[in-house]
C-alpha cells in the first residue's frame, strides 16, 4: 500500500536541506547554500517552511562582527525526515 | 537547485547525495595528528637514545610537548573558525582527546609522586648489588595504554583504519614494554606515535588537500 508523502518534504530543495542536516548536529546557512547549490533567496524561503513546520530550528546570532544563520533539524523534523523515507520505500519496486 | 516535481526515484537520489556531501566535509585537515605524532615520536626517540647511549641533555625533551600545546590552540581555533557544520560527535571527540590529555598527565604525576617515595628503597635496593629498573619503564606500560584509548575509538569513530591499527599497536606495546629496558619501550613509544598519529595524520591530509582541491 502506497503511503502519502509528505508535502513539506516532497520538494527538491527542502528534501535537500533536510537530507544535508539529518547529517549533521548543526550547520551554517552559506554550508546548505554552498552543498545544495542554491540561490540565498530560494533556500531562505525553503528554510523559512520547514522552520514553520518545525522541522527546523533557526538561529540568528554574530561570529566576528558578522551575522551568522545556524540551522539544525529538531526531533520533529528527523521523525518527519524517517516517516518520509519509510513512505518513499513503499513506492520502490521490491 | 530548482523547483520541479519529485518522483520517488529522484528524492532517494537527493537524499544519497546530501548525506554523502554532509560526510565529506567531516575530512579532518590532519594537521593535529601529524604535530603530535611527529612531536611524541622524536621526544621518544631522544630519550631512547639518551638512556641508551648514557648521555646528558641541557633540557628536558618532554618540553617540547608543553610547546607543542601553542600551535595546537591556534590549529584548534582556526579549524573551529573555518567550520561551517558541526558533526554529531565533534564533542565527544574533543571530551575524548581531552582526557586523553589529562590522563597523560595523571600518569605522570602519579609516577613522579612514586619515583620521589620510592627512590631511597630503590638506591639502597640497587646498592646491595640487585638489577631493578626504573618507575618509568612501568610507566611508559601506563602511558602506551593511554595513547591507545582515544586513538582506538577516533580510528573507529572516523573509520581511520591505519589510526586503529596503531591504537591495537599501542596496546600491545603496553604489554611488552612490561618486559623491556626502559630505553626499548622509548622505542615502543616512538612507533606508536608514529604508527597511530603521524601515519594516518599524513594519510589524512593528503585526504584533505585532494578534496579541498576537488572543490576548486
Amino acid at each position: 500500500m502506497f503511503k502519502d508523502l509528505d508535502p513539506i518534504l516532497h520538494s527538491q530543495l527542502r528534501l535537500a536541506v533536510m537530507s544535508l542536516l539529518i547529517g549533521v548536529k548543526e550547520a551554517e546557512f552559506t554550508f546548505i547554500k554552498e552543498k545544495t547549490g542554491s540561490t540565498a533567496g530560494n533556500l531562505s524561503v525553503q528554510i523559512t517552511k520547514l522552520k514553520e513546520a518545525g522541522y527546523v530550528e533557526v538561529i540568528k546570532q554574530f561570529k566576528d562582527n558578522y551575522p551568522q544563520t545556524i540551522c539544525k533539524i529538531t526531533p520533529e523534523g528527523i521523525e518527519a525526515f524517517e516517516t518520509y523515507v519509510k513512505a518513499l520505500q513503499t513506492y520502490l519496486p521490491k | 537547485m530548482a523547483e520541479k516535481p519529485l518522483t520517488e526515484q529522484e528524492s532517494l537520489l537527493i537524499i544519497q547525495q546530501m548525506i554523502n556531501r554532509a560526510k565529506n566535509n567531516f575530512v579532518d585537515s590532519g594537521i593535529g595528528p601529524m604535530l603530535w605524532g611527529s612531536v611524541i615520536t622524536i621526544c621518544s626517540a631522544v630519550q631512547a637514545a639518551k638512556i641508551y647511549f648514557d648521555f646528558e641533555m641541557r633540557f628536558d625533551i618532554w618540553w617540547l610537548a608543553l610547546f607543542a600545546l601553542v600551535p595546537q590552540v591556534f590549529i584548534s581555533i582556526k579549524e573551529r573558525n573555518e567550520r561551517k557544520a558541526k558533526g554529531w560527535d565533534d564533542d565527544i571527540m574533543s571530551y575524548v582527546w581531552t582526557c586523553f590529555g589529562i590522563g597523560v598527565f595523571v600518569v605522570n604525576f602519579i609516577n613522579n609522586r612514586l619515583s620521589a617515595e620510592m627512590a631511597p628503597a630503590l638506591e639502597a635496593y640497587r646498592a646491595a648489588g640487585n638489577a631493578v629498573q626504573s618507575s618509568w619503564s612501568f610507566a611508559s606500560c601506563y602511558l602506551l595504554l593511554v595513547f591507545g584509548f582515544p586513538t582506538i575509538i577516533t580510528g573507529a569513530a572516523r573509520k581511520q583504519r591505519w589510526m586503529l591499527a596503531g591504537g591495537i599497536f599501542c596496546w600491545v606495546s603496553a604489554i611488552v614494554a612490561a618486559f623491556t629496558p626502559t630505553y626499548v619501550d622509548f622505542v615502543l613509544m616512538a612507533f606508536a606515535a608514529a604508527l597511530s598519529w603521524l601515519i594516518p595524520g599524513i594519510m589524512i591530509r593528503k585526504k584533505y588537500v585532494a578534496q579541498k582541491g576537488a572543490h576548486v
